[in-house]
């Protein structure tokens, strides 16, 4: 592409353009040390592992074209950038949707123009970890909508799984295609000082791939240059690959007619159903555009009905079908689970995994790893104690001000307790909800989640940031996108990541070599 | 295409060219605030009001629609118009229904498109009416034409002519059908009866219209109602022409469904076709012999308003034939 071979006026990569580092290898020392020059507000914190120096203040060795480049970058060019930058998600509409009690608004997620490196090793750890916690959540949801065999041998608690809102009992003896029942996860990754670990697996409707796109296409608008000298890894393909693995799910002998299911335009994530709508070049639709006849799932187009053979639907469950599920829903079609069951449409991601990205049942990934792999986990988990047994609940109550505690079905930062930033009522609030229910809660350590520079009220300072990377996984096999969606704390001190509470996001660089 | 989709398309090429109209309607009227008198300016309040089917905003119950617009004042008239988020024929609102059709296409719709289509509402929603009052009035109703003007512009030039493209100049040609009708219709009966004072010229409709200049170059620099009023029903190459919107709604419906993809005419096209009829034989205003006054007006009220009638009925046939069809017919055989 054209922005990516030139160079502009205000790339920091044109110029002196400094020595090459390989990741690991000796280089050149940097003059580059945080807290001073252009990094004069970046104060390290040796409780942070950080993402762009060392303890010893020098950059990284991936790191140091990119800090010698921001620290040549004038302030002033910075902050263009960024309103360039959010001036074009303007005009673009590349926004997401909040509603209020009176009022629908449009935001703009806050993008920080400084990217993120991974070096190639580091993504390769990453990939082959994600790839393995699909197969085996894949295996497993497989197992518990069938033979069961986990359960009976205890890998998993039968109650936990049988028990769980995401379990979907009309699943039971439904024939998946290719048995994938997640074809499409999201799993968000936090490095601390002991290295990557898996903080949720999100293998129900997963989001954020659009701004991962997005905030790439931003960057190499922005610093076409930089980008191009340090050999990122694409992303561009991942709309052709989801395609590719959705028509892969389709038992259809001719071109299969794929969709995407959205709840529609006031959904906070509409923008991104309608980006990857366009760049697949199938169609966006509504509950309202569906019919379903003789369990057949048909599309209401200008001149008649056409058949849908995958439906990439995202809205939950719940939502699918009134006739099987919630009777007041109007987002889904009337019948569509019945075509489902039937085999003649596929549904991507199948009913019913939510099971697996409950977060009490994250607890025992490991385990399912184990038992259904026979392999070691290559990705870690981040310890979990389940509320709903008593030892760990009394360990949670007597821990309130030093865990985070979740509901196992919650998501976006909602409904959590943040114990080192709590008030005593909102401990004690919290505390009752545990005695009254505490199967629907788990707690963790509070996380030293890894920081990274970012361009923030004029100038450059480290945020907690996490990472979003996604799996494909279709009857052609298995693909991770080498990049993701790298959210970022942008409240100084703040641990929560999430577009809702006040996080933004960045562009993630995996390094080719 | 799905039928949604088709709605949405139609609908955006409605919303955009009746922005577009009442933009070009006003205009012509802030214009003349610099010169023109009162009651010729009530006058031209009224034309507009009628033909865009409003009635003036905050008039007293008790007086008639003449005597309404004397009392106004024109920001509130023109306010009414441009910026009145509660009008749902302003400006600001048919722009921003425009924007939501355009919304749910963004698969569909080049990002190109979009953007200027969004740019053009985030300027109209966030303009500084009462600013741009005190100083040009007619200033900021130019812009939103050249930011509608860009919008077509860009939709030329980079949508394929499928039916994407199909549906939204449907939507766009029906709307200008409708308004022109409308226009001409209200100019014949409130612009110019013979004799009075005031009275709107007939050259002013064709500046209204963006047809003066072909007008002088074909007929000369006298503009009368008969040659006016049939120059803009018959002739083909004026883009505000009857004929002209009558014959690009032909070829869209002849792109959507060619001839034999399914039963031979749809109804959509037999009244297409019927308009065009109509238009074309519209060259008897003015009858042999007995020409008066009030002959004239019952032959051009007769055809306006089985024109008006025809293009009712187009748009309902539309909807029925490409979006609320039963799904029982839809079903494939």
């Amino acid at each position: 592409m054209m922005a990516a071979t030139t160079a502009t006026p205000t790339d920091p990569a044109m110029g002196n353009t400094g020595s090459r580092a390989g990741d690991g290898g000796a280089a050149s020392e940097s003059a580059v040390v945080a807290g001073s020059g252009a990094f004069a507000d970046y104060a390290l914190d040796p409780r942070f592992h950080d993402e762009l120096f060392r303890g010893d203040g020098r950059p990284r060795d991936a790191c140091q074209r990119l800090s010698e480049a921001l620290n040549r970058f004038p302030a002033e060019e910075l902050v263009k950038l960024q309103e360039g930058v959010y001036r074009r998600f303007l005009h673009e509409g590349i926004t997401f949707t909040v509603l209020g009690a009176d009022e629908v608004s449009e935001h703009i997620i806050p993008i920080d123009c400084v990217p993120r490196l991974i070096t190639a090793a580091e993504w390769d750890h990453i990939e082959s970890g994600l790839k393995q916690r699909l197969t085996a959540i894949n295996l497993f949801l497989r197992d518990i909508y069938s033979e069961g065999r986990s359960l009976r041998e205890g890998v998993v608690p039968a109650d936990l799984v049988l028990g769980c809102p995401q379990y979907r009992v009309e699943m039971r003896g439904v024939k998946v295609p290719h048995d994938i029942y997640v074809a499409v996860g999201g799993t968000d990754i936090v490095r601390t000082d002991t290295g990557f670990a898996v903080l949720e697996d999100n293998v129900r409707v997963p989001s954020g791939v659009s701004y991962m796109l997005a905030c790439r296409a931003a960057t190499k608008r922005s610093v076409p240059g930089l980008y191009r000298e340090h050999g990122v890894r694409e992303v561009a393909e991942y709309p052709r690959r989801l395609y590719s693995t959705l028509a892969s799910l389709s038992s259809s002998t001719t071109r299969p007619r794929v969709a995407i299911l959205t709840p529609g335009r006031y959904n906070s994530a509409y923008y991104e159903h309608a980006f990857l709508a366009g760049e697949m070049g199938v169609d966006l639709v509504e509950g309202r555009d569906l019919v379903v006849h003789n369990a057949t799932l048909y599309a209401r187009t200008a001149s008649g009905l056409r058949r849908i053979d995958v439906l990439y639907r995202r809205i939950d469950d719940d939502f699918v079908d009134p006739v099987t599920f919630r009777r007041d829903s109007v987002l889904g079609a009337p019948g569509l689970f019945h075509a489902y069951r039937a085999g003649n449409v596929v549904l991507a991601n199948a009913p019913g995994t939510g099971v697996a990205d409950d977060k009490a049942v994250y607890a025992y990934l490991p385990r399912i790893i184990r038992y259904f792999l026979n392999e070691e986990p290559i990705l870690a988990n981040v310890d979990t104690h389940l509320c709903r047994e008593p030892e760990g609940l009394a360990f949670t109550l007597d821990n309130l001000r030093d865990l985070v505690v979740k509901e196992v079905g919650g998501s976006g930062g909602y409904g959590m307790l943040v114990g080192p930033h709590s008030t005593t009522r909102e401990r004690e609030e919290f505390a009752t909800r545990l005695r009254d229910n505490p199967t629907n809660y788990i707690s963790q350590p509070v996380l030293p989640l890894s920081r990274a520079g970012c361009f923030v009220d004029g100038s450059l300072q480290p945020r907690h940031v996490d990472l979003r990377p996604f799996t494909l996984h279709g009857a052609d096999g298995q693909n991770v996108v080498p990049g993701g969606l790298c959210r970022v704390a942008l409240r100084e001190g703040s641990l929560v990541v999430n577009s809702s509470q006040g996080g933004g996001c960045k562009d993630l660089w995996v390094l080719r070599s | 295409m799905l039928a949604r989709v088709a709605a949405d398309l139609y609908w955006m090429g409605r919303y955009i060219e009746r922005t577009e109209h009442t933009a070009r309607l006003l205009k012509y009227q802030l214009t003349g605030l610099v010169d023109s008198p009162a009651d010729e300016l009530a006058l031209g309040w009224q034309v507009i009001y009628r033909a865009l089917g409003q009635s003036p905003p905050m008039a007293p119950a008790d007086v008639d629609e003449a005597e309404a617009f004397m009392m106004a004042d024109a920001y509130t008239l023109a306010g009414s118009l441009v910026e009145d988020h509660t009008n749902p024929d302003s400006m600001v609102t048919c722009w921003g229904m425009a924007r939501e059709n355009a919304t749910q296409l963004r698969p569909q719709l080049p990002l190109e498109v979009w953007t200027t289509l969004n740019r053009g509402f985030l300027w109209i929603r966030d303009c500084d009416f009462p600013g741009a009052w005190k100083k040009r009035p007619a200033t900021l109703v130019s812009e939103g034409i050249d930011r509608l003007r860009l919008l077509a512009g860009v939709v030329e030039a980079t949508m394929s002519r499928d039916n994407t493209w199909r549906f939204m100049q449907l939507g766009r040609f029906v709307e200008r059908f409708q308004h022109q009708t409308n226009l001409l219709c209200t100019w014949d009966q409130l612009g110019a009866p013979a004799g009075a004072d005031p009275s709107l010229s007939w050259s002013d409709l064709l500046r209204v219209c963006v047809a003066f200049e072909l007008y002088c170059r074909r007929q000369g620099m006298t503009a009368e109602r008969d040659i006016v009023l049939e120059f803009l029903i018959r002739d083909p190459e004026v883009p505000r022409s009857l004929r002209f919107a009558v014959q690009r709604i032909e070829q869209m419906l002849v792109g959507i469904d060619p001839l034999g993809s399914r039963h031979p005419l749809v109804p959509p096209r037999r009244v297409a076709l019927r308009l065009a009829a109509t238009v074309e034989a519209a060259t008897g205003l003015v009858p042999d012999g007995e020409r008066t006054e009030a002959a004239d007006n019952r032959i051009a009220d007769r055809l306006f308003a089985q024109l008006a009638g025809d293009g009712r009925r187009l748009h309902d046939l539309l909807v029925a034939e490409y979006v609320d069809y039963p799904v029982s017919e839809g079903l494939p055989s």
